[in-house]
């Protein structure tokens, strides 16, 4: 067995696509609990202008709990990996911009309370996001190459 | 996997997104529901630092000056128009109008205690140390807020209703800014009391980076209300200093 084989092997692939889909359904939870919370999570960003952050604070955690959902469940396997990745290339940028230009914001990313940290923890936890975000972003690659060989698996 | 077979998924997949947030923000409580598409000028401008922003100078205990001096107690230390002519660091020289206050002389905590809470002030003593500054708001210091606490003057706290629930200033008012409903109601009900205006209302929240207090502040700007000083430092200040707190729903 080669190392991709090992690494898209259908045993593999089922249990990292569940790993990552309960992160989502986790992570969305507590958004859509407490929407203003999130809501004043997304505004900290600084990103977004006015109109959108409460239509994008609504929208986000139940987008976040379908993928997570539909990759618990097997359903659209392709298309839900795809826009888990989508999303956390959209966080990953959104950190990465805010700790480039020096605006210290707690992530909102599993907890939309305002831990009071200060400036210097929050820049420690941005980065920490950041390898968080790229370490899932790995299951996603995973979760795409797996499902191309099922569907090699499937034509041959 | 095919272009159209995902854009239909992922379509899907999205409308269901937004079709499940319409529908649980339109069965959420007034406290968890957003409005769309929501109101907030200065969604995209990162504000600087507190420590970069001045506060107004304040003293329990005001130097003798004589009666009729005109330079305000409260330099204009808005982000909005900061007045070049009175910068913060210059010592504070209030106006006043040559009154003693009870209570003075000691610190500003103690003299709250040694003032009985609600006892009528002249509006002009308030107006004397606090001028109406026209701006939406001026950023005032802990010993400022418990010496205007003692004397009566509107608290609002602009912080989640659940936090004011478990503890918030003594006689403050909630008006929760995050929680758009709630506190739309109550500024309409504040402006329906008819009150004057120009006299001073401070604002707070929970202190640090938090600017609940300024949005807050914005919004009672816009409302009419001339006076607007926002307690920077915010509760977890107020608790430190002793101040009165009390638990429980607004009444």
């Amino acid at each position: 067995m080669t190392i991709r084989e090992a690494l898209t092997h259908p045993w593999l692939t089922v249990r990292t696509q569940i790993a990552l889909g309960i992160f989502f359904v986790v992570a969305a939870l507590p958004k859509i609990a407490d929407p203003p919370s999130f809501a004043h999570m997304v505004y900290n960003y600084r990103l977004l202008p006015g109109p959108l952050v409460n239509p994008a604070s609504l929208t986000m955690p139940w987008a976040e709990m379908l993928l997570g959902v539909a990759l618990i469940c097997g359903i659209w396997r392709r298309t839900a990996a795809s826009l888990v990745g989508a999303l956390l290339v959209v966080f990953i940028v959104a950190i990465a911009f805010n700790l480039f230009r020096g605006n210290a914001i707690d992530c909102g990313c599993f907890d939309v309370a305002d831990a009071g940290k200060s400036v210097e923890e929050r820049f420690h936890d941005m980065w920490m996001v950041i390898l968080r975000d790229a370490g899932m972003l790995l299951l996603v690659a995973q979760g795409l190459l797996g499902a191309d060989r099922a569907e090699e698996e499937r034509t041959t | 996997m095919n272009l159209r077979r995902f854009l239909a998924e992922a379509g899907t997949l999205v409308g269901l997104s937004v079709a499940c947030a319409l529908v649980s923000n339109a069965l959420a409580g007034k406290e968890r529901r957003l409005p769309l598409p929501g109101d907030y000028p200065n969604a995209t401008k990162v504000t600087a630092g507190r420590e970069a922003r001045p506060l107004a100078s304040f003293e329990a205990e005001p130097p003798a000056v004589a009666p009729g001096v005109t330079e305000s107690s409260s330099p204009a230390t808005s982000r909005v128009s900061p007045s070049p002519e009175t910068p913060a660091a210059s010592p504070a020289t209030p106006s006043t109008s040559g009154r003693t206050v009870p209570g003075e002389g000691a610190p500003a905590g103690s003299s709250s205690a040694a003032l009985a809470r609600g006892q009528t002030v002249p509006p002009a003593e308030l107006l004397g140390r606090f001028p109406a500054h026209g701006q939406p708001f001026v950023e005032i210091t802990g010993e400022a807020a418990a010496w205007l606490h003692a004397r009566g003057v509107l608290f609002l706290d602009a912080r989640r209703s659940r936090d004011f629930v478990q503890g918030h200033v003594s006689e403050a008012r909630s008006f929760p800014v995050w929680e758009a409903e709630v506190v739309k109601e109550r500024v309409e009900g504040l402006v329906a009391e008819g009150r004057d205006l120009s006299l001073p209302v401070v604002l707070y929240c929970s202190g640090g980076d938090c600017e609940d207090s300024h949005m807050l502040a914005q919004t009672l700007f816009g409302a009419g209300f001339e006076n607007l000083l926002v307690y920077r430092d915010g509760f977890p200040d107020w608790v430190k200093r002793g101040g009165a707190v009390r638990t429980g729903g607004p009444a």
